[in-house]
C-alpha cells in the first residue's frame, strides 16, 4: 500500500491516462484491478433508500470488519495491481477508527495498490470529524463522496436525512480544505415538493462548496421503502426541467458530463465507475456486495449476520452467482456503453457481431443518438429517456 | 354390446336395475360389473333443465343432485363436475350443454331415470339453449333468494315457457344472511306469472332442499310421451369432437329407436352413417344397448367433423326416415366477425393450428385466412356473439400459449356493386371506394322489464337507431317492447347498458330480421398519417363525426406515450374529421446502478422488453391490444 501525501495533487493528465486504462470492452482474464467495499451502516435509514443498510451499532461493527477483512484475504487472489478501491455504504465513515485502521492494513497487506490507485469512500454531512478525516487521508484516501442530496431543509426533513444544509456546507469546507484530490456530492432532483427554483438554488449553493465532481440522481420510488406509494414525485416535465437544467449548469460551469448523471472537472471523472460502464471487472466485498470476475457476476448475501457467520466459517459469501451468456454480455455492453458520453465505438460493436449503426438509425433520426467520429453516443435527449432509448436498440437488434 | 343376451324386455317392464359390464356383457350379477344403468318404461323418464342467472347456484345445484342419486361418490366429486372446462368454470358460465343420467328411488317406491340436460346460459348460445329445453319435459327454474330474479333468468324462463315446460321454481341459497325467500316468490310471480305456491327453499350449497327437488321432478314434470315403435327421430341438442371416438352426438330420442349397427340420416346434410355406439352419461360415458324414445344419450356413428352434426338437426333412420324431423331447426350462422393476429409472425402457423383444433368441438365458429397491412398474416374469424369470441380467443391464448391482437368485432355487410353484382363484407378494410348500396343486418329484438325502467331504455334504443314496433304492459309494472334495430348496434356495449340502465332486470332475446339499406361510411383511423386497415370501422353516416373524434379521443388515452409523437387521426375517405396526439415521453432514466450491480439494470430492461412483446409494432407507433378494440368503447 503507498500513501499518499495529502499535499500531492495529481496533474490532470495523469488522471486522463488512468482513466483510459480503464477503458475496456470486455471483461478479461486479467487480474482484476477495481474493488468495491461495502459498509452497511447508517446513522439513520432515509425515507427513500432500498439500498442495503443498518443503524449503526459498535460490536456489529468489529464483527463486521473481521468478517470483511477476512472476505478481502479469501478474494486477494484474484487481484492484480489495484487501480481503484470505492468504500461505499451506508456510511463507511462511521466506521470507528480502529475498524477504519484494521481496513486499510489488510489492504495494504493482501493487495498490491498502484501509485496512482483512485481510493473513495462515501461520507454524510455532518458524520466525519477531522480525525477520522486525517486518518482517511493518512491511508491513502484522496476521493470522498458526500451525499448532500439537496441544500433546502424542507426537502432533506421529508427525505429523511439527519443534517440540514448548513450542515453539509460546513462539512464540504472543511474537507475541502483538507486535502482530497477530488471531493464529489451528490445532489437528487424529483424530490416531492421540488421545484425548478428549489433545484437550482441546491445547485448554485453546491458551486459555493467548489466540489470537483457532482452526481445529479434523480430520486426512483422504490417498493419497500417509506417513500413507496406514498408520495408524489413533481411532474414529469418539472423533472426533465430539472434534468436538463442540471446539464445546463454543470456544462456551464466546466463540469463535463461524462455518464447520465456524473459531472466533474477536468481530470476529476471518478475511474471505480467508469470501470463499472466499461463491463471491467471488479471484487466486491461486505454484504451485499456484488463482484464481476470473468464473465461471471454475483452478489454476496445481504443480511449483515448471515455475511459474518458465512466468514466466521471460511466460507464465500456468494448466494446469487450467474455466468453471462453472449446475448446477455451483448446487453450489457450497450446499456453500459451507452450511459457515458463516450459512447461505444461502432468497431467495437461490430466486433460483437451487431449492426449497431443500422438499428440507431431511426433513434438519431428521431435526436435521441448521435454518431461522434466512430463513436455512438446518446444525445441529452436520449439520457433523458434512456430506458426507452435502450430498449428500442435491444429491440431493433434482436437482443 | 351383446344385446342378444340382454333380457331388456323383462327389465322394461318392471323397471329393475341391470348390472353391465364395460365389454358389452349384461348380467345381474352384481360382483362382475360396476356400471348401473336402467332400462325402464317411458312413464319413469324425466327429463329436465336447470334454469339460472349466473351465479345463482345452478352447478352447485347439479352436483348436489349427482352425489345424492349417487351418480358420483363424494371421492369422485370435483366441484361442479358439469362445467368441464377450466374456463367454463372461471367465468361461471356452461359453454358446452352436457347430459347425465340419473337414478331416483322416489318415495312411492319406484325407481326413476332422470336426464338433466345443462344448459349454456348467455343470449350469444340462445339457440342452443332453445334446443337444450326442447328435449326436455320440465326445467328447476333457480332463483338466488339474496339476489332475486335476475335478466337471465328471465329470458330463458321464458324460452321454457315457449317449449311449454313444467317450471319448478327452487329458492337457492337460502342460507345466506340476505336471503329473502318471501320477496323472491312475488318476483318470480309478478315477473315471470308462474305460481310459486309450490316453491322449493334450498341451499345448494348446504345440501338443504335437494330431496325436495328430486321428488318435485318426479311428481311434477310429465314423463315423456313418443312411440318406440315409429321410426326413428332424435333431436341433436350437442355434440363435440372425441380424438378416440370422432363425432359424440347427444340427442333426446323423441320416437323409435337407436342401436348399434342401424344406418341413420343427419336430415339437414342428408348425410348417412352407420352407429357404432349408443350410451348415456353416469356421469361417466357407459355404453347401452340402445336408446329409446323418451330417452336422452348419445350416439357415435363415425362422424369425422361436428359441422355435419347441427345443432337443432333430427337424427332418423336412413332405411325408414320420419315423415316430420323436429320443428325449430336453424342453420346457426356466426353474426360477428373479426380479425384474429398472432403478436409475433413466426405464431401464424401455430395459431393456424390451434383454430384447427378448436373448430373441432365448436362447429359455431368459422374463419379463413385474412392479411391486414397493419397486422400481417392472420385469420378472420366469425362468432355467434360477442361473448363466444371472447372465449374463442381466450382459449387460445390460454390452451395454445398464443399472444393474439383481436381487431374491433364487426357484423357482415351485404354490398351492391356498381356493376350490380353482391357481396358480403365482414371486414371493414375491404369495403370498396365506390358501391351502389350497402345493407346491413336488422334483427327484431324483445325486451323485458320492469316499467319504472322504460325511459332510460326507450332512449337507448333510440340512440342504437331502433325502431319500436311493440309496446306491451305485461301485469301493471311490467313491459314488452319490441324493437327492430341494426344488429351492429346492439353488438358492442347495447346489453350491459340495458342491464345497467335496468338495474340488472331487463331481459332481451333477439332473433335475425334481414339485410336493409343504411347510409353507412366507412371511418378510418390514421397513425403518424398512415391508414392502420385494422381500425377501420363502418358506422351510421350520422354518427361518423362523433363517431371519429370519440375515437381518437379513446385510442388517445389508450396509446402508451412512446420515444415519438403519435399523431391519431380520424377520416371519412380524404377528410380528416377529428385529430389527437400523443405527446412524445420526456422521460424514463435508467437510473442509478447502485455498487455495481448491473444484473438488476440489465433485468429491468429485459423486463420491459418482454413487456413489448404484446405490443404490435405499427411503424414507428406500437398499439396494445386494446387500441383495436377502442371502437367498441365508444358510447
Amino acid at each position: 500500500m503507498t500513501t499518499i501525501p495529502r499535499q500531492m495533487q495529481r496533474s490532470g493528465a495523469q488522471r486522463r491516462a488512468r482513466e483510459s486504462t480503464a477503458a475496456r470492452i470486455t471483461g478479461s482474464s486479467r487480474a482484476v484491478s477495481s474493488l468495491y467495499i461495502h459498509v452497511p451502516f447508517c446513522v439513520k435509514k432515509c425515507n427513500y433508500c432500498d439500498f442495503f443498510s443498518v443503524p449503526f451499532d459498535e460490536s456489529t461493527a468489529f464483527a463486521y470488519t473481521d468478517a470483511l477483512c477476512r472476505e478481502l484475504k479469501m478474494k486477494a487472489h484474484l487481484a492484480g495491481s489495484i487501480e481503484t478501491v470505492y468504500i461505499g455504504g451506508g456510511t463507511p465513515s462511521l466506521l470507528p477508527h480502529a475498524c477504519l485502521s484494521r481496513l486499510f492494513r489488510t489492504l495494504q497487506r493482501s493487495y498490491t495498490l498502484s501509485e496512482t490507485a483512485e481510493v473513495t469512500i462515501e461520507t454524510n454531512p455532518g458524520t466525519i470529524s477531522g480525525a477520522t478525516i486525517d486518518l482517511l487521508l493518512s491511508r491513502g484516501v484522496n476521493r470522498i463522496s458526500v451525499g448532500v442530496q439537496s441544500f433546502d431543509d424542507a426537502e432533506l426533513r421529508l427525505l429523511g436525512r439527519i443534517h440540514t444544509a448548513d450542515d453539509a456546507t460546513r462539512t464540504l469546507s472543511f474537507l475541502r480544505k483538507s486535502g482530497f484530490n477530488t471531493i464529489s456530492l451528490d445532489l437528487m432532483f424529483g424530490i416531492p415538493g421540488q421545484t425548478l427554483d428549489s433545484w437550482r438554488t441546491s445547485l448554485a449553493r453546491c458551486l459555493e462548496c467548489a466540489p470537483t465532481h457532482l452526481s445529479c440522481y434523480e430520486l426512483t420510488l422504490e417498493e419497500g421503502t417509506p417513500f413507496w406509494n406514498s408520495v408524489q414525485k413533481p411532474p414529469e416535465d418539472a423533472i426533465v426541467d430539472m434534468y436538463v437544467h442540471a446539464c445546463d449548469f454543470c456544462e456551464h460551469y466546466g463540469y463535463g458530463q461524462y455518464e447520465i448523471s456524473n459531472f466533474a472537472l477536468s481530470g476529476h471523472r471518478c475511474v471505480h465507475n467508469l470501470n463499472y460502464w466499461r463491463r471491467g471487472e471488479y471484487i466486491g466485498a461486505g454484504a451485499g456486495a456484488h463482484s464481476f470476475v470473468g464473465d461471471t457476476r454475483s452478489r454476496n448475501v445481504r443480511d449483515i449476520r448471515s455475511y459474518i457467520r458465512h466468514l466466521a466459517e471460511g466460507v464465500a459469501p456468494e448466494v446469487d452467482s450467474a455466468m453471462l451468456s453472449p446475448v446477455e454480455s451483448a446487453r450489457e455492453f450497450l446499456f453500459l456503453g451507452l450511459r457515458t458520453t463516450d459512447g461505444i465505438r461502432i468497431r467495437d460493436a461490430d466486433a460483437l457481431g451487431l449492426d449497431l449503426l443500422r438499428a440507431a438509425e431511426e433513434l438519431r433520426e428521431g435526436g435521441f443518438l448521435e454518431m461522434r467520429g466512430t463513436v455512438l453516443r446518446m444525445t441529452r435527449r436520449g439520457f433523458a429517456v434512456s430506458t426507452a432509448v435502450l430498449v428500442h436498440l435491444l429491440q431493433n437488434l434482436g437482443l | 354390446m351383446g344385446t342378444g343376451r340382454f333380457r331388456d324386455a323383462d327389465a322394461r317392464m318392471t323397471g329393475v336395475i341391470l348390472r353391465a359390464d364395460r365389454g358389452g356383457h349384461a348380467c345381474n350379477c352384481p360382483a362382475a360389473c360396476d356400471k348401473l344403468y336402467i332400462l325402464s318404461s317411458m312413464k319413469n323418464i324425466r327429463n329436465f333443465s336447470i334454469i339460472a342467472h349466473i351465479d345463482h347456484g345452478k352447478s352447485t345445484l347439479a352436483d348436489r343432485l349427482l352425489e345424492y342419486t349417487g351418480a358420483l361418490s363424494e371421492r369422485e366429486m370435483t366441484d361442479q363436475v358439469l362445467d368441464s372446462m377450466d374456463l367454463e368454470r372461471e367465468r361461471g358460465i356452461t359453454i358446452k350443454a352436457h347430459a347425465v343420467r340419473l337414478t331416483y328411488a322416489a318415495d312411492d317406491g319406484v325407481l326413476y331415470v332422470l336426464n338433466l340436460i345443462d344448459t349454456p346460459g348467455h343470449v350469444d348460445f340462445s339457440y342452443e339453449v332453445s334446443r337444450s329445453l326442447a328435449s326436455c319435459e320440465g326445467a328447476l327454474l333457480v332463483v338466488d333468494a339474496s339476489q332475486g330474479v335476475e335478466a337471465q333468468t328471465l329470458a330463458n324462463a321464458y324460452h321454457a315457457l315457449e317449449h311449454h315446460l313444467e317450471i319448478i321454481p327452487v329458492i337457492n341459497k337460502i342460507d345466506l344472511p340476505a336471503a329473502d325467500p318471501q320477496k323472491t316468490v312475488t318476483q318470480i310471480e309478478e315477473t315471470i306469472g308462474i305460481d310459486c305456491s309450490e316453491a322449493i327453499l334450498a341451499s345448494a350449497k348446504e345440501g338443504i332442499g335437494t330431496k325436495e327437488i328430486l321428488e318435485a321432478i318426479v311428481k311434477r314434470i310429465p314423463p315423456p310421451r313418443g312411440d318406440d315403435g315409429e321410426p326413428l327421430k332424435a333431436l341433436i341438442f350437442d355434440s363435440w369432437f372425441d380424438n378416440y371416438q370422432g363425432v359424440v352426438v347427444l340427442v333426446r330420442v323423441f320416437e323409435g329407436r337407436v342401436r348399434a349397427g342401424m344406418r341413420i340420416r343427419l336430415t339437414a346434410t342428408g348425410s348417412v352413417f352407420e352407429v357404432s355406439q349408443v350410451g348415456v352419461f353416469l356421469p361417466k360415458i357407459t355404453q347401452v344397448p340402445e336408446l329409446s324414445a323418451g330417452e336422452v344419450g348419445y350416439i357415435v356413428a363415425g362422424i369425422k367433423r361436428v359441422t355435419d352434426t347441427k345443432i337443432g338437426d333430427t337424427i332418423t333412420d336412413a332405411d325408414r326416415p320420419t315423415d316430420e324431423p323436429c320443428p325449430g331447426y336453424k342453420e346457426t350462422k356466426p353474426l360477428v366477425f373479426c380479425g384474429l393476429y398472432p403478436t409475433q409472425a413466426h405464431q401464424y402457423e401455430n395459431l393456424r393450428d390451434a383454430l384447427n383444433k378448436l373448430r373441432l368441438n365448436d362447429s359455431s365458429f368459422v374463419y379463413e385466412p385474412e392479411t391486414s397491412l397493419a397486422l400481417g398474416f392472420g385469420f378472420r374469424c366469425g362468432f355467434l356473439g360477442l361473448l363466444h369470441m371472447e372465449i374463442v380467443k381466450e382459449r387460445l391464448e390460454r390452451e395454445f400459449d398464443l399472444a393474439l391482437i383481436s381487431t374491433a368485432p364487426t357484423v357482415v355487410y351485404r354490398v351492391t356493386h356498381t356493376n350490380g353484382s353482391v357481396s358480403f363484407i365482414d371486414n371493414p378494410a375491404l369495403l370498396p371506394d365506390r358501391y351502389e348500396t350497402i345493407e346491413e343486418p336488422f334483427v327484431s329484438a324483445t325486451i323485458f322489464l320492469p316499467a319504472e325502467f322504460i325511459g332510460p331504455i326507450l332512449d337507448l334504443c333510440q340512440e342504437k337507431r331502433g325502431v319500436q314496433t311493440t309496446f306491451t304492459y305485461i301485469g301493471k309494472d311490467r313491459v314488452r317492447i319490441d324493437y327492430e334495430l341494426p344488429l351492429n348496434e346492439i353488438l358492442w356495449d347495447f346489453y350491459d347498458r340495458l342491464k345497467s340502465l335496468s338495474k340488472g332486470y331487463a331481459s332481451m332475446d333477439y332473433d335475425f330480421l334481414g339485410y336493409r339499406e343504411s347510409r353507412l361510411v366507412r371511418l378510418h383511423i390514421l397513425l403518424n398519417g398512415e391508414t392502420v386497415d385494422a381500425l377501420s370501422s363502418i358506422v351510421h353516416a350520422d354518427r361518423a363525426y362523433q363517431k371519429g373524434r370519440d375515437l381518437t379521443e379513446k385510442l388517445r388515452d389508450i396509446i402508451p406515450r412512446q420515444m415519438f409523437e403519435v399523431v391519431i387521426q380520424a377520416a371519412i375517405g380524404n377528410k380528416i374529421i377529428a385529430r389527437e396526439s400523443v405527446r412524445a415521453i420526456r422521460k424514463d432514466v435508467l437510473a442509478k446502478c447502485y455498487g455495481g450491480d448491473i444484473t438488476r439494470k440489465r433485468k429491468l430492461l429485459e423486463k420491459q422488453k418482454e413487456g413489448k412483446k404484446k405490443m404490435k409494432q405499427f411503424g414507428r407507433v406500437e398499439l396494445p391490444q386494446e387500441a383495436f378494440l377502442a371502437v367498441l368503447k365508444l358510447k
